[in-house]
């Protein structure tokens, strides 16, 4: 005849206890997207985020309200502006808005996946924006702040077959300053309507050409100290 | 689609927990008029109006003689054994490839055949690297797991029959499916004690309440559709997120360590198969939007309620013996 053992709930749920008392503040379940992108997570770490960069924003204008948007931003080389800007426009607009590019690999590709990142795979930005999300793609890297990367066009030809709009989303940090500027600019509209892969390739184009004409309106990084600001400029 | 009253539905894998459920919502119906069920087990529930045969998979002979004799209008094929679920995953995958062959077959000789809807599931996209976070039904199918190569076979064997005979094919890619009584690899490993986790990768999957899933396998019946739907109940978890949840011993893992967890594991009686091990390291997402549409029907229960439904449902239901019952 068989015996049921009866479960030792009280001491594993002691045990329990303990050994996530001090995980539990970042364990609230439902923190969690859909895309993995974790809301509690991010809350957390935002004071820190804060000792780092503290975003002046414009142009939020032009950003949806509800819609998914294609927002596309300059990318000096270890700047990690696609995190900062999509940090930065997550805290203005209250709504998740993801970033484009993480290594799928652990431990860094899990944990950037919990900040919002996303697959650089143009089906997985059509799902995203198919979904209404903001996700945010940066240029390739270039060595100046103020040069517009060229622009990706397989995910921008994700953000055409979704019928979203393309933003360009200047970014002007500097690596020995808190201050970071985000200027938003209006949606880019294609000169001429295509029905073929030259959409995406021309929206590329334009959009890198609009980048840049904003970073040029912005003007350097001024922090304040003229012999740095002309190093940073190279 | 309405269908005509009267529908003959044959329900492969009604023995089962998810399939005695659509075979008692199937009954509810007002579409359907008799219902046949084929399994190696007995159903689960009490069923009012269907007939049950039970027989193994591999007797084909005998399934296509029951089969063709009924004449399905509709073919709601359940019989799918996810590994170390109710078997290993050897002789999961042995009795699955039995069943799709010989239902499936036997369908197609079915001269009053409308429709089939198969059991699939989100593992058929795979965890391999680079692999859509969130694949949709148009996302291509790379399984990285013995059940998802499963899965993957019985969609094939659908299409190719569906397309022969020319009837629509439904494949419904469940998520992980948790119910009160649904024998689920990873219900069971989530209900332990301790519960291992991925310390570096520890990533966030959906799962689907067994009642949500029946009733997208009756919609699915009814509507005809011909393509693959996702059903995903809504929202995401951790692994670590799960256990909090559940009260209990979270045990960090980082790499080699798994493979002692899984042996252990095994020997107290929640074996790690493939596909929950990969829900660990990898998570296991995806875009279940298009079943409102395509269904009617949406999953009711969130991720997050089903997990917490299966720490409350009870282990041991404790009756009370017939002497102290009188006393």
């Amino acid at each position: 005849m068989a015996t049921v053992l009866d479960f030792p709930r009280k001491a594993i749920d002691g045990a329990s206890a303990a050994a996530l008392a001090p995980l539990r503040p970042f364990l609230p379940a439902g923190s969690v997207d859909e895309w993995g992108r974790d809301e509690h997570l991010i809350d957390a770490l935002t004071p820190f985020v804060r000792l780092r960069w503290r975003a002046i924003i414009d142009g939020e204008q032009h950003l949806p309200a509800r819609k998914g948007a294609l927002l596309v931003t300059n990318n000096r080389t270890l700047s990690f502006s696609p995190l900062s800007v999509a940090w930065s426009l997550a805290r203005l607009t209250g709504r998740p808005v993801r970033f484009i590019g993480h290594p799928d690999i652990a431990p860094l590709g899990p944990a950037m996946r919990r900040l919002g990142a996303i697959l650089q795979h143009p089906d997985e930005v059509r799902g995203a924006l198919h979904h209404d999300e903001l996700v945010v793609l940066g240029t390739s890297t270039t060595p100046h702040p103020r040069q517009a990367g060229r622009v990706d066009s397989a995910m921008v030809g994700a953000a055409v077959l979704a019928g979203v709009p393309v933003i360009p989303v200047a970014s002007m940090s500097s690596p020995f300053g808190r201050r970071i500027r985000v200027h938003v600019g209006a949606p880019v509209r294609p000169r001429t309507k295509r029905r073929g892969p030259l959409a995406e390739t021309e929206l590329a184009d334009i959009t890198q050409h609009h980048l840049q004409r904003i970073l040029d309106e912005l003007g350097g990084v001024r922090t304040g100290i003229a012999p740095l600001d002309w190093v940073v400029e190279g | 689609m309405n269908c005509v009253r009267g529908q003959r539905v044959l329900v492969s894998g009604m023995g089962g927990e998810l399939g005695s459920l659509v075979a008692a919502m199937l009954e509810a119906e007002p579409w359907v008029g008799p219902i046949m069920g084929v399994d190696v087990d007995p159903p689960r529930r009490r069923l009012r109006r269907a007939t049950f045969h039970r027989i193994e998979p591999h007797r084909r002979d005998a399934i296509v003689d029951v089969v063709t004799d009924f004449d399905p209008h509709v073919l709601v094929h359940v019989a799918v054994w996810e590994p170390d679920a109710r078997v290993g995953t050897s002789q999961a995958r042995a009795f699955t490839d039995d069943a799709a062959i010989a239902f499936l077959g036997a369908a197609a000789e079915c001269r009053s055949l409308q429709s089939i809807v198969v059991r699939s599931g989100i593992e058929a996209y795979g965890r391999g690297r680079h692999s859509l976070t969130r694949p949709d039904e148009q996302a291509p199918l790379e399984p990285t797991s013995q059940y998802g190569r499963m899965v993957v076979g019985i969609e094939a064997t659908a299409r190719a029959t569906g397309q022969r005979v020319g009837v629509p094919v439904t494949a419904l890619r469940l998520a992980p499916v948790l119910g009160p009584h649904v024998p689920s690899p990873l219900g069971r490993l989530l209900r332990q004690p301790m519960v291992p986790f991925s310390l570096l990768g520890d990533a966030a999957f959906s799962v689907v309440h067994d009642d949500d899933a029946a009733r997208a396998f009756v919609a699915a019946a009814e509507r005809r559709v011909d393509a693959p739907v996702n059903v995903v109940g809504a929202g995401a978890i951790t692994g670590l997120q799960a256990i909090a949840r559940g009260r209990r011993i979270p045990v960090p893992l980082v790499g080699p360590e798994w493979m002692l967890t899984r042996r252990l594991s095994h020997l107290i009686g929640a074996p790690i198969p493939e596909h929950v091990l990969e829900v660990l390291h990898r998570g296991r997402l995806a875009d279940g939007s298009r079943a409102q549409a395509l269904l009617g029907v949406s999953p009711k229960v969130s991720t997050i309620e089903v997990i917490d439904r299966l720490f409350a449902w009870e282990s041991v239901v404790r009756m009370p013996g017939r002497a102290e019952a009188v006393a």
